[in-house]
This record gives C-alpha cells, structure tokens and sequence, in this order.
C-alpha cells in the first residue's frame, strides 16, 4: 500500500506532465524571480520560509515584498512552472521543467534505424 | 544549497576542444585534493569518456539509463580513481575522488533520446543529487556546442560558466550570444577560455582584445598545438606532459574555479 511520500511523489509527478518552464522562459523572468527559481532548481524544492529567507537576501533593489512573493508564487503555479505541495507557510514549491520533446521525424524512420542498428550489435 | 558548486563548459561552436579542456580541468581540480564529477550532457554526441579510457563494454550504466529510469545516479557514477585505466597521465589519478558520469555512445539508445526527448525535471535532479551523493565540491559539466535546451538548464544552474572559444570571428560573434544569454540566466562566475591560439600571436594581446570585447575574465589563452592533435583524445594531456606550454596554460584556469565564489 503506498504511503504518503509515494502518493505525494505520484501527485508531484502527475502535475509535471501538465506543462512547465523551458530554460529560455527564466531568462525572461524578473531577477528575483529567477534568483527564486534558481534556488529551487539547485535544492531541488524549497519550503516557503527558504524562499522567504532567500528574497530576504538579495539587494533591495530587486527584493520582493511579501506581497509580491506571495503574488508571483500563486501566478508561477497557476502557470504550471512550480508546483505547490501544502499551503501558505506550510508550502513546498518546486520547479517544473517542460519536457524536451522528441524529434517529429516520422516514427518509421526511428524504427528503421533502431531496426539497423540491433543488426549491427 | 548544496555546497557542491556547478562548473559548465560550453562553446557555441564544435571543434573548440571543449571536452579535452573540460576532462583535462577536471583531472588538475581533482588532484589538489577536491571530489570531482564530470557529466556528459552531450548525450546527441557524447565523447569525453573517451580521454577518460571507457569503451562501451568498460561503460556500466549511463545517463541515458538514469533518465530512462533504469538505473539511479549512484550506479551511472563510475570512479575514476579507482579505474584509472591504461595510459600514463591517466595512472597518476588512481586514489583521487575523481567520477565520470557518462552517456551511452550506443546507436540505439542514443537514437532513443532522439526520439523520445528529455524530461528534464529528471535530468536537474540526477545533477543536483550527484553532488549530494557523491559529496562532490565540483560537478563539471560537457555540454554540447551551441545553444540547445539541456544547454541552457546547465547554465541555469551553474555556478562557473567558462566559454571555450577560439581566436575565430565565427567563435567571437557566437560566443557574443552565449554571454548575453549567461548574463540574462544570472551566471555567478562568467569566464572565458581561448584555445587553439596561433603561437605567432602574442597572448597577452589576445586576452586584453577578448576581456574588452566581452567585459569578462579570460583564464587562459591556450596555445594551438600539434603535439596536443597527436595525442588523439587517448591520454589526459596535461597529466602526460604537465611542462607542455599547453598544459601550463591550461593550468592557469585552476586558481579561477578554486576561487569563484
């Protein structure tokens, strides 16, 4: 029987497929948004206290009130560029990244060279 | 934050020597004592394991494996100093906390990633938790040149980037775009890295050019060298002949990483 982290992992996972931020979308973001974003995607998620914490870091030029992290954090889930596990102080929020797609070539192509290639080995 | 930090070596252009510099630094950081991975994120072309002497049957588990799910980050990580291989410059890593974390060079599975994409929440978790796992103080990065997806990610979450580049106008205009990209994705440490630089050329003027042009560190300005050709990828250079004007050049790049903040 799955347990909490398993149904959480599931949930998590679930959300990933729906969308996501490509490398180039955070290039666009505001500085202390992407200062945020690059402390999730180097902890791999971050409690809201730690984003908190790192807003609270940066030069008071680019510092967010709570107001605003509060704002930009509820528009980036929407979005689907993070993902909130809990809420308000209690949330956990991590990045989610769009999938690479594949190549569009036709997929007779991808088996006619899968199928060449297994002959060789 | 992980203490580990991420060094990402990219050129824009193919052919820059990016994977020997970036094999080659790796070796030099890891020899002052540090714990060192190197991953292979050109998984359309992957290469660098060769300077590291793996073939596909010395191989084990790869990247690929990693994100197709088949195998956790722990098992992709093969230890170089205890698998020195042949190879003289190579020997004298045994004992060092030196891992390769390489990509398949198999046809079909390469053909794979071709087909079915990356899903790179996978692939930033297999990179922030090889520097946890492995206890890593440096995790460097070979990209593949030019600007793709997977590219851009490493930037993202690097914490040195150097740009290898030659003394080329095709590599200066490229380099110009990878820079405004670096600097748009915050890049902590931006540096830059000249290689396959005539001799006949002075390289202090070479550096002071590319620091004004760019507005950014040049480590080292690494001489175009014959003996380096000759030696074909089988070897780690610098290791072989640490006097060579190329390696005590390439040398001069150590303090940077050591140093960045």
């Amino acid at each position: 029987m799955p347990g909490l982290f398993d149904r959480l992992d599931k949930e998590i996972k679930d959300r990933q497929k729906e969308g996501g931020i490509s490398p180039l979308d955070l290039a666009a973001l505001p500085p202390a948004l992407r200062r945020i974003m690059r402390v999730m995607l180097r902890e791999l998620s971050a409690s809201y206290p730690r984003l908190c914490d790192a807003v609270d870091s940066m030069p008071e030029k680019d510092r967010l009130s709570r107001p605003e992290l509060d704002s930009a954090l509820s528009d980036l889930t929407e979005q689907f560029w993070l993902i909130r596990i809990g809420e308000k102080e209690k949330a956990i929020y991590k990045v989610n990244l769009r999938r690479k797609e594949g190549s569009k070539l036709a997929a007779g192509i991808w088996s006619a060279l899968e199928n060449k290639l297994k002959g060789r080995s | 934050m992980s203490d580990g930090k991420i060094v990402s070596i990219h050129s824009f252009r193919g052919g820059t020597g990016k994977s020997n510099t970036t094999a080659n630094l790796a070796a030099q950081v890891a020899l002052t004592g540090k714990r060192v991975g190197v991953v292979d994120t050109d998984i359309q072309s992957p290469g660098i394991h060769v300077l590291f002497g793996l073939d596909e049957q010395k191989m084990g588990r790869t990247l690929n494996d990693f994100l197709h799910g088949a195998a956790s980050i722990r098992e992709v990580g093969f230890s170089i100093g205890e698998n020195p291989g042949e190879g003289q410059g190579r020997a004298q890593l045994k004992g060092s906390q030196l891992f390769l974390f390489p990509s398949s060079i198999k046809g079909g599975e390469i053909s794979k990633i071709l087909k079915e994409g990356i899903d790179f929440n996978v692939l930033n978790e297999g990179l922030q938790t090889a520097i946890s796992e492995f206890d890593l103080d440096y995790l460097f990065i070979d990209t593949h040149p030019g600007l793709n997806e997977e590219t851009l990610l490493s930037i993202a979450t690097s914490d040195v980037l150097i740009v290898i580049l030659r003394p080329d106008t095709q590599d200066l205009q490229g380099t110009a775009v990878t820079v405004d990209i670096a600097r748009s994705l915050d890049v902590p440490n931006l540096l830059l890295l000249v290689n396959k630089a005539l001799p006949k050329h002075d390289p202090q003027a070479i550096k002071a050019e590319i620091e004004s042009k760019f507005d950014a560190p040049v480590t080292s300005v690494l001489p175009l060298s014959f003996d380096m050709a000759e030696n074909a990828s089988r070897d780690l250079f610098s290791l072989c002949y640490p006097d060579h004007e190329w390696s005590k050049a390439l040398k001069n790049v150590v303090p940077f990483i050591l140093n960045a903040k």
